[in-house]
């Protein structure tokens, strides 16, 4: 089995939350579940869906997700694997919650830096913008923006995130996502040496140590809504080794100079802002650049296939039980169009091979998706 | 020192149509027990494995081990009492069902 085992030490990073004996196996537990619901509940509802789509009057060909998903929500065994769905992520919360409080004290032990290479920059003022405010992102308790003056809920953020990729993204590290971002614009721009980078929706600097990594020259950035997050994340940048320099900003509009920064990036904001505010992070990204500087944007693949209804379904009721606020507008939008109206040229749209190390590639980057977790949707230009 | 303890539910928990609150109460009681049954059953796992790698247990002691009598009957009561635990309110319902079954019955 690759991804989570029970070999704890193996997989741990110096800040990660470490599960005890019985914790690391309710872990375990979530995740099979998560298996079992997804890999063999999930399977049977797409099969009665594809009946219930044949059977569709003529009249609702106008609003089929529509008439599909009144079809479906008369079937009890949709209800419970909806229900269990929903209950397998609260679980998650549940036992990653318990284990980090757990271990709070030795937590904030080892997030008080001497010394520190890069930095944090909370803002009390700071202004949560209302898609986060509408409901606590994967169902996350308190949600992203959740500050109690601690950094607990980055904790809690880190492990749940690797677990609920169940181990596939890069272990506890979690930061293939990041890995990917940077080996996609080292296949664009092969001798690229920015000196600034920002990290847009960087939550707890997965996707931003990477380019410390990668780019060790560098100033890097990260930005996002949560004090905690951000607390824990400079605290998990530093024990990595890291220069981050974090701060509670939005990406939609932040208080970086104009023309500051040569490479902006975000890994999967889009799906979990607004089409209003992925409009907006576009434009800051802009502003941000300095002529000739690159964008770069990471997401989930995309949907392609709007013409199945099930597919359709399935992301309709991802956004709204597991509280992914974009979900069907972002896998959705016309990113080439996006990036143009913003005023980015050289836009490309495609899939980048997963990178486990930036540097080592693979640099592989073309239209067509190699699966989930194997390459990732990336939208790039040149302002 | 006290701590803040972290949040619990979630903010924005839609319901399910079609579905009473109730049945997704059940499901997330069974969900949450079969937790527990998994890590009961792992930490049990790990005594075994602990107990036979120090010598205080020979492999396979455990499914070989025959209780004697007594050690039967205390085992039979345990495994009662359980059962009547869990299953009462089946017993119950079946009880009220009969009892107006039969006043029913009576008053004809």
């Amino acid at each position: 089995m690759t991804g989570i085992t029970e070999q704890r030490a193996a997989l741990d990073h110096p800040m990660i939350a470490v599960p005890n004996h019985d914790e690391l196996v309710e872990q375990l537990f979530v995740r099979d579940f998560k298996v079992f619901v997804h890999g063999e509940l999930e399977p049977i509802q797409a099969d009665i869906a594809k009946q219930e789509e044949q059977s569709l009057p003529p009249e609702a060909a106008n609003s089929k997700v529509g008439a599909l998903r009144e079809r479906m929500e008369g079937h009890e065994s949709f209800r419970t694997w909806l229900a269990m769905k929903r209950e397998s992520q609260r679980q998650l919360w549940s036992t990653i919650g318990t284990s980090v409080e757990r271990q709070a004290d030795e937590l904030e032990k080892l997030a008080r830096i001497d010394n520190p290479r890069g930095s944090v920059r909370t803002d009390p003022d700071f202004a949560v913008p209302q898609y986060i405010k509408d409901g606590d992102i994967h169902l996350m308790p308190g949600g992203n923006a959740h500050d109690d003056g601690s950094i607990m809920q980055g904790a809690v953020m880190d492990r749940g995130g690797a677990v609920f990729m169940l181990g596939r993204n890069g272990g506890m590290l979690n930061d293939l996502r990041g890995q990917t971002a940077m080996a996609h614009a080292l296949t664009r721009w092969p001798d690229m040496a920015p000196a600034k980078i920002l990290d847009l929706g960087c939550g707890i600097g997965t996707s931003t140590v990477p380019a410390a990594t990668c780019f060790p020259e560098a100033e890097v950035h990260g930005v996002d809504v949560g004090a905690s997050i951000l607390r824990y994340a400079h605290a998990r940048a530093e024990h990595l080794g890291a220069a981050v320099h974090f701060s509670q900003q939005s990406a939609e509009h932040t208080d970086f100079p104009d023309q500051s920064f040569d490479l902006v990036y975000s890994c999967v904001l889009f799906h979990e802002a607004s089409q209003a505010a992925v409009m907006n992070i576009l434009a800051e990204c802009k502003r941000l650049l300095r002529p000739g500087g690159k964008v770069v944007h990471l997401e989930v693949p995309l949907l392609h296939d709007n013409s199945d209804p099930w597919v359709e379904l399935s992301g309709e009721l991802e956004a709204q039980y597991n509280n992914e606020p974009n979900w069907r507008g972002a896998l959705t939008a016309d990113y080439s169009g996006l990036l143009a109206a913003a005023g980015f040229e050289d836009v490309m749209i495609g899939y980048q091979a997963t990178s486990p190390a930036a540097r080592q590639g693979p640099f592989r980057f073309g239209p067509e998706s190699e699966g989930v977790y194997r390459s990732w949707f990336v939208a790039s230009g040149i302002a | 020192m006290t701590r803040t303890p972290l949040p619990k539910a979630p903010n924005r928990l839609d319901a399910i149509a079609g579905n009473r609150p109730f049945d997704e109460q059940v499901l997330g009681m069974i969900v949450g027990l079969a937790s527990e049954v998994t890590v009961l059953r792992a930490r049990l796992d790990a005594c075994e494995r602990l107990l036979v790698a120090g010598g205080s247990l020979l492999p396979g002691a455990v499914d070989g081990y025959e209780p004697d009598a007594p050690a039967q009957a205390e085992r039979e009561t345990l495994r009662r009492s359980t059962m009547e635990k869990v299953f009462r309110p089946l017993r119950e319902a079946a009880e009220a069902e009969l009892h107006a079954t039969t006043e029913q019955e009576q008053s004809q």
